[in-house]
């Protein structure tokens, strides 16, 4: 056997192994608690004495200062967790708090959720919710388009949309200069 | 022009075929291709349609197809669902007066007030935006497809 035929043999066997790990790691199809589809955990932290300051609708100093200090801050352009910039609401069903934040967008003023915290066995874990809830909650009242992977593809992602098309066209225009000679050549 | 010279032969089973299948495909392609209720979008409602197309050109042969879709017609269209889709994107920056970005729906709230219909951004997006996305993506595939089965008279003679 030639040595490329080696080397491209391990390619291939190494990329089934990729791909029956890859099936294996994934979420089960649908969860919607999957980090993909709901949201990643950023930190826990001890709950005492946290609680009470949850429940009156203050995100207590440490919460606050670990959420900046692992990067959520101005620098980076995210929204800061200040007093008046944020709300909290009561989430029975998940059993914890949702964090709305208003990013500011010239149309859309709305708070979103933005942090999620979680109570358990006397830790209060920290979440960040994911893009998809968004769509998955208010593409129909943001977009007015009815199919979310519709109002996600044309109108959250229009951009990429617009130049996906734009690459089919130029593959139009170049087979044509390549295959019409009419004669030519 | 005579059979033998293009390889085309008649086939009575197949063109029946065609002829019935072809306004049932193009009719779900349509309905696939204006994405706002049940699935797809411009993408798979464009490759719809131009499967029913060249389906017609493989039944009927290629001088006959092109008969149904003429060169300039396809060039037309194929620019023109790119067309469609900036200009929506145009249209948001004319009726906010330039406040809104390129492509910014939202600023076509005003279309909903003067129209009346509270889903005119929605219907932006379903009714334009796909639909200029299938034109684009048919017409692209149909032309690639005729430029690859079209054979020039002077080739026809070579074989």
């Amino acid at each position: 056997m030639k040595p490329e035929s080696l080397v491209g043999l391990l390619m291939v066997l190494f990329l089934a192994a990729l791909f029956v790990y890859v099936v294996e790691d994934v979420p089960a199809f649908g969860d919607k608690y999957s980090p993909a589809n709901r949201y990643v955990k950023l930190f826990s932290i001890d709950a005492e004495g946290l609680t009470e300051s949850l429940e009156a609708g203050k995100v207590p100093p440490a919460i606050k200062n670990e959420v900046e200090r692992i990067g959520f801050n101005k620098e980076n352009n995210f929204p800061t967790l200040e007093e008046g910039a944020y709300e909290i609401e009561r989430n029975e069903e998940e059993g914890g708090w949702d964090l709305l934040i208003a990013e500011g967008e010239l149309y859309f003023k709305e708070p979103l959720k933005y942090y999620f915290v979680k109570e358990e066995d006397g830790k209060l874990t920290i979440y960040r919710y994911n893009w998809p809830v968004r769509v998955l909650e208010k593409a129909e009242e943001e977009t007015a388009v009815i199919n979310t992977v519709t109002a996600g593809l044309a109108d959250y992602r229009g951009y990429d949309t617009m130049f996906e098309e734009t690459v089919i066209f130029s593959g139009a225009v170049c087979v044509i200069l390549l295959m019409r000679r009419r004669g030519r050549l | 022009m005579n059979p033998e010279s293009t390889g085309y032969k008649r086939d009575v089973i197949i063109q029946t075929t065609a002829k019935l299948m072809v306004p049932f495909i193009l009719v779900f392609g349509l309905y696939v291709m204006m994405g706002s209720e049940g699935t797809g979008g411009g993408f798979q409602g464009g490759c719809i349609l131009a499967a029913a197309y060249i389906l017609y050109v493989t039944a009927f042969g290629t001088e006959k197809g092109r008969v149904m879709m003429p060169e300039s017609w396809n060039t037309f269209f194929t620019s023109l669902g790119l067309y469609l889709y900036d200009g929506a994107g145009l249209v948001a920056i004319i009726l906010s007066l330039a406040a809104a970005q390129f492509l910014n729906y939202s600023a076509i709230w005003p279309l909903a007030n003067i129209l009346g219909i509270a889903e005119a951004r929605g219907y932006m997006v379903a009714f334009v935006v796909d639909v200029g996305i299938g034109i684009t993506v048919m017409a692209a595939f149909v032309s690639q497809f005729f430029d690859l089965a079209w054979k020039e008279k002077e080739e026809e003679k070579g074989e």
